[in-house]
């Protein structure tokens, strides 16, 4: 710049002009050199602007490249940093090279259009929307030579036309929007087209404007007036978005700050990132329109390597979960739930790819734990869009979603669907719903049959629905509006919260006449009867004359698939209602079982199990069990609660085996999940009886527990707690638990935790559970270790349990077995000397005789010298500067002195802090003796010993030894207070 | 003399008394302004790079442009000390300077601000009770562990008070 200045200044403007063509001519840096340095004037000088401008055109012998390139740079890199005057100059200099027709000024004006922020209607991002849409408005004829700027222009001003709303000059500049994109799309709709889908999602924000409202009419009806070779909206729909039309829309800055997150924040670390970001882009209500543009691109254009997809970076779908998270508005929301499915509707595999629809299913999958709100929303909002998103094309919008999740189960982002779509933490009717619209890709709740469930619920949820959401959707306008009042209030369905849809208590007409022409008459009759009888005592009569007529000796066994199929039908209610009544009293109970079907129930139990009618009654069950195998558990619930069937719970398992199932553990299993998935307050109700009168399908089952802990809430724990402190409930046995809560370990935090709670309410001896230890890891297992932590602190260490504890492997950060064994040393600090000198002797010996050892230590616990000694050092480290003086007791210093004499140089070495503890002793030993009784005893002994494996006699005297003190509590407590006091004195 | 061009050290590296340093960081937290009593403003920021976090004393009206996630180089820095805890600050002629934002890893953990053992006197018995329990999942388990451990902790710390004061 200022070998430019050096020479325009003063000069008159030809010479001027002929020294800056001279330097230019000397070669391609001095060329550059004179492009920037007027480039630079322009920018930083208005008033000599024009005449640089001039220059410039004149010296410039590449078509302006430098200076295009530099631009371009510039708007990428340093916009945000550049002065209002320098910004001021850069639109003034772009136009003025449009006007020139410069090639290669289309590249500049789309990167100009990037740096208008979307959902930013601060005056600057206002001022540059406006000045670059002059510029294009101005400059019409030059725009329509570029395709690639038409569409890209649309694609801008479509979507900033939602965010310029409510000021004059908003809607005067809205107004201008309006018309240059209305201009093109009439114009050049085929350029328009090759934007792909997201034009539509772009023109449905914009539909409520009448002009566009005209444009969607002819869309729909006329599409060839728009174009000859536009079909029709499905041929948009079902092009995927080229990525530049969705990275677009974003600042070269969130752009950079996005990319960042996926590809170096790791996950876990992103919180202030997210924080960040949201300040600075989020966190006005304008801005909300904007995460509909960052989920696109995130979905579209951010797709991670294999290698990052590998790797602990933060995935994508937890941005996506933060987003939706963070919506404050209903509208904001449900339009990024649209754009997060918006790939899904027309899906196909040839054309689109996975990885734009792989962050939907991701997020639903993963937030179902944290946050199954999330989760139910999407699911819902994935049920609901198939019919409502354009009702004309709901074939293929099934079509597309259904595509998409064959495609996610293929390429394996999930292996199954059912544990989605089917999982206890979603609400009844949405579950009901999901299996409803995706059989396929639910399992069924229990037995092998496969059960449909087509039930004309949707029409009430919808209507339920629509009512609900009047008015919700203020400017997320309906698309499709012209279809009059049909699109006026579907349109409007796209949902935002889940709202449970109301509990259907209408009798829906049930269509049972395919079944009754294949009913003997009299059989059909009484159906028929059954199907009008209202109210229950009537058709409980009634239901007792067909179980009469079934047990008749001339009845047809043929006929009995037949009927179990009507009284599934005409009992459909009866199943999806509640068991359990609200308030549980003896009345209510009894209550309860006074519906028709439980009929067949109760003639069950007044029958002798031998005789032929008993099997007849079971037969029907079973055919009623292969079509409604919620009869299972219905069955378990009558045989608790009813008075008639007291003490006949043993009933079950002769149902179980008449069942296809045919098995008691299988067919109870089934119920209780099937119930589980139903009614999480009935499951409770029944676990007391099912874990009493079948102790051998469920004290065993890891299972069984784990279905009901994943389910119930802390007042249901408590409840289940008390139960068993009652003598209600036996959960655990001593020959099983240890096995359920080793299997309890791969469980959730808050299962695993009830597992324990359930295990500590029992009176299960800790002993018997002590071998977990050696399955809990480091980091793994922090519910398992806590809680056992927390349980042994309240025992007496037994040697088989400091055992345990020092079995375990040394790890720099777990300080599991130093907790416990500082706790120990506080509290019984002799037992635990006494059995750390046991154990250190006993592993002292060599391999080869350990065997001949007979110890009462189990054959699992893989104890070594070594890993003692580790412990041990860890606990002195602990304890140092402490009044604890753990480590001059006898035994231990004994101990260690016998270890020492027996280590090679290297533990030596490693160990010598611990060793010299012991060497004290030694000294001290020759003084006057301390308290301790048998210390000058036993020493030389044990210095003899040292050399030689212990013998029995050592063994027996220090067990003997330790069993004393265990019994005289009170001298311990007394040495301890004074040997405390001499540990304050010499401090 | 460390100039800009030195490669910056890293946090993990500041001890106390260290001069001329040259740190690059991004700033995690800024802290309440108090006045000292000639009138300035001071604040405390949490700033951190990929080896741990630190706080950083910023004086007077730039502690008010800085941003959190502002990516920040400090020319001619030193630590010291300030109520135990290691401190960082801008030295004669240093400066801050902002060179970025956002697009910087960190590591809020370790924090070479906290009151650190390490610091007073070497005892490794001190291990146990400051460390930070870095995973959430077993933050539970550390903080029993903590507790099991923790009385003794504080004792011998006020103990070390009792000696560091007379």
């Amino acid at each position: 710049m200022s070998i430019v200045t050096s020479m325009t200044t003063g000069v008159s403007e030809r010479e001027a002009n002929d020294a800056l063509n001279a330097h230019v001519c000397k070669g391609p840096p001095q060329h550059e050199e004179i492009c920037l340095g007027l480039f630079t004037l322009v920018l930083t000088e208005p008033a000599q602007a024009q005449k640089c401008y001039r220059d410039l055109a004149l010296v410039s012998r590449d078509g302006m490249n430098i200076v295009l390139n530099k631009i371009n740079q510039i708007l990428m890199e340093k916009y945000l940093k550049l002065q209002d005057t320098c910004r001021t100059q850069l639109v003034w200099l772009v136009r003025e090279l449009v006007k020139s027709g410069v090639l290669g000024a289309d590249g500049v004006c789309m990167t100009f259009m990037k740096q208008i922020a979307g959902g930013d209607v601060t005056a600057k991002n206002i001022w540059l929307a406006e000045s670059v849409l002059d510029i294009l408005t101005e400059q019409r004829e030059w725009v329509l030579k570029s395709s690639i700027l038409i569409a890209m222009a649309v694609y801008t001003y479509l979507r900033l036309i939602v965010d310029h709303h409510g000021t004059a000059q908003l809607q005067a500049l809205r107004q201008k929007e309006v018309d240059f994109c209305m201009s093109l799309l009439r114009e050049r709709f085929m350029e328009c087209l090759m934007i792909g889908r997201d034009l539509v999602r772009l023109l449905q924000n914009v539909a409520r404007i009448p002009e566009f409202e005209l444009l969607w009419k002819d869309i729909i009806h006329n599409p060839q007036a728009l174009s000859p070779q536009f079909t029709g909206i499905l041929q948009l729909l079902q092009s995927r978005t080229s990525r530049k039309f969705l990275a677009c829309r974003l600042t070269p800055d969130m752009e950079t700050k996005l990319l960042f997150m996926t590809s170096r924040v790791r996950f876990g670390q992103q919180k202030r990132y997210q924080d960040w970001f949201q300040r600075q882009y989020l966190s006005t209500p304008d801005s909300q329109s904007l995460r509909c543009d960052l989920i696109r691109y995130i979905c579209g254009v951010v797709h991670p390597s294999n290698e990052v997809l590998s790797s602990d970076i933060l995935p994508r779908w937890a941005i996506i979960g933060w987003l939706l998270t963070t919506c404050t508005s209903n509208v904001a929301a449900s339009n990024a739930k649209l754009a997060l499915f918006y790939d899904w509707l027309f899906f196909s595999p040839d054309k689109d790819s996975i990885m734009n629809i792989e962050p939907a299913i991701l997020v639903m999958h993963h937030s179902m734990k944290p946050h199954p709100a999330i989760t139910a929303t999407l699911l819902d909002f994935m049920c609901r869009i198939i019919p409502n998103f354009y009702p004309p094309l709901e074939g293929h919008v099934r079509q597309g979603v259904f595509s998409s999740l064959n495609h996610i189960v293929e390429k394996r982002v999930l292996a199954h669907l059912a544990p989605l779509f089917d999982n206890p933490k979603l609400d009844k009717e949405l579950r009901a719903m999901l299996r409803e619209k995706f059989p396929e890709f639910c399992s069924s709740p229990s037995p092998p049959v496969e059960v449909k469930l087509e039930e004309p619920v949707s029409v009430e949820m919808d209507n339920h629905m629509s009512d609900k959401d009047e008015g919700c959707y203020d400017n997320a306008e309906a698309a499709f509006s012209d279809d009059e009042e049909d699109l006026g209030s579907r349109g409007k369905k796209r949902e935002f919260r889940f709202h449970p849809i109301k509990e259907t208590v209408v009798e829906e007409p049930v269509d049972i006449t395919p079944y009754l022409d294949q009913l003997d008459e009299s059989l059909r009759d009484k159906v028929l009867q059954l199907q009008k009888g209202s109210d229950t005592e009537a058709q409980c009569e009634v239901m007792q004359e067909i179980v009469d007529q079934v047990l008749e000796e001339d009845f047809d066994s043929e006929q009995l698939s037949v009927l179990a199929s009507c009284l599934q039908e005409l009992f459909k209610a009866h199943f999806r209602g509640e068991v359990l009544p609200e308030e549980i009293t003896e009345e209510s109970l009894e209550e309860s079982v006074g519906k028709p079907l439980y009929l067949i129930f109760r003639n069950l139990c007044q029958m002798q199990e031998d005789n032929s009618s008993f099997s007849l009654l079971l037969d029907l069950l079973s055919e009623l069990y292969q079509k409604q195998p919620k009869i299972g558990y219905h069955l378990l619930y009558y045989l608790r609660a009813s008075k008639a069937a007291a003490g006949k719970m043993n009933l079950y398992e002769s149902f179980a085996q008449a069942t296809q199932l045919g098995d008691l553990h299988t067919c109870l299993m089934m119920d209780m999940k099937a119930c589980q998935e139903d009614d999480v307050r009935l499951l409770c109700h029944l676990t007391p009886s099912i874990y009493t009168e079948f102790p051998d399908e469920t004290l065993r089952s890891g299972e069984l527990l784990n279905m009901i802990v994943a389910v119930i809430d802390s007042a249901q724990l408590q409840e289940l707690v008390c139960h068993v402190m009652m003598g209600n409930l036996v959960m655990f046995r001593k020959d099983s638990v240890l096995n359920i809560l080793i299997q309890s370990l791969d469980w959730e935090t808050f299962e695993q935790y009830c597992a324990w709670q359930l295990f500590l309410a029992h009176n299960i001896p800790l002993e018997t559970i002590i071998p977990i230890l050696q399955h809990l890891k480091y980091k793994e297992h922090p519910e398992a270790l806590s809680c056992l932590l927390l349980q042994l602190r309240r025992e007496k260490p037994s040697e088989e349990m400091v055992k345990m504890v020092l079995s375990r492997p040394c790890h720099p950060d777990d300080q599991f077995t130093t907790s416990i064994l500082r706790h120990w040393c506080m509290k019984h600090d002799e037992l635990l000397a006494e059995h750390i000198k046991s154990l250190l002797i006993k592993n002292n010996s060599l391999p080869r005789k350990r065997q001949s050892l007979r110890s009462s230590s189990s054959k699992l616990a893989q104890l070594t010298l070594e890993q003692i000694l580790e412990h041990l050092d860890n606990l002195r480290l602990n304890l140092t500067n402490t009044k604890q003086n753990f480590f001059s007791q006898t035994p231990i210093l004994q101990a260690l002195q016998h270890v020492q004499a027996s280590c090679d140089e290297a533990h030596k070495m490693k160990f010598s802090d611990l060793f010299s503890l012991a060497e004290e002793y030694e000294d001290s030993s020759t003084k006057p003796p301390k308290s301790r009784r048998k210390a000058a005893l036993s020493s030389p002994r044990s210095r003899k010993n040292a050399t030689q494996p212990p013998n029995a006699e050592e063994e027996s005297g220090s067990s003997s030894a330790s069993e004393e003190e265990d019994t005289k509590p009170k001298p311990t407590k007394r040495k301890r207070k004074g040997s405390s006091a001499v540990g304050s004195d010499s401090d | 003399m460390n100039g800009v061009s030195d490669p910056p050290l890293f946090i993990k590296d500041i001890k106390p008394g260290l001069k001329n340093l040259n740190v690059v960081f991004i700033v995690l937290e800024i802290g309440r302004v108090t006045k000292t009593k000639d009138g300035h403003e001071v604040r405390s920021c949490k700033v951190a790079d990929k080896t741990g976090s630190i706080t950083i004393s910023v004086w007077d009206e730039i502690g008010g442009l800085i941003q959190p996630g502002d990516i920040i180089r400090l020319t001619r820095g030193y630590a010291s000390m300030w109520k135990g805890c290691l401190t960082l600050y801008t030295g004669r002629g240093g400066e801050l300077q902002k060179i970025g934002e956002f697009c910087m890893v960190y590591s809020e953990v370790p924090n070479f601000s906290e009151p650190n053992p390490d610091y007073r006197g070497q005892q490794s018995r001190g291990e146990m009770g400051f460390k930070v329990a870095q995973n959430q999942g077993d933050a539970n388990f550390h903080m029993l562990v903590e507790a099991m451990a923790g009385d003794l902790q504080i004792h011998s710390y006020k103990e070390l008070l009792i000696i560091r004061q007379s």
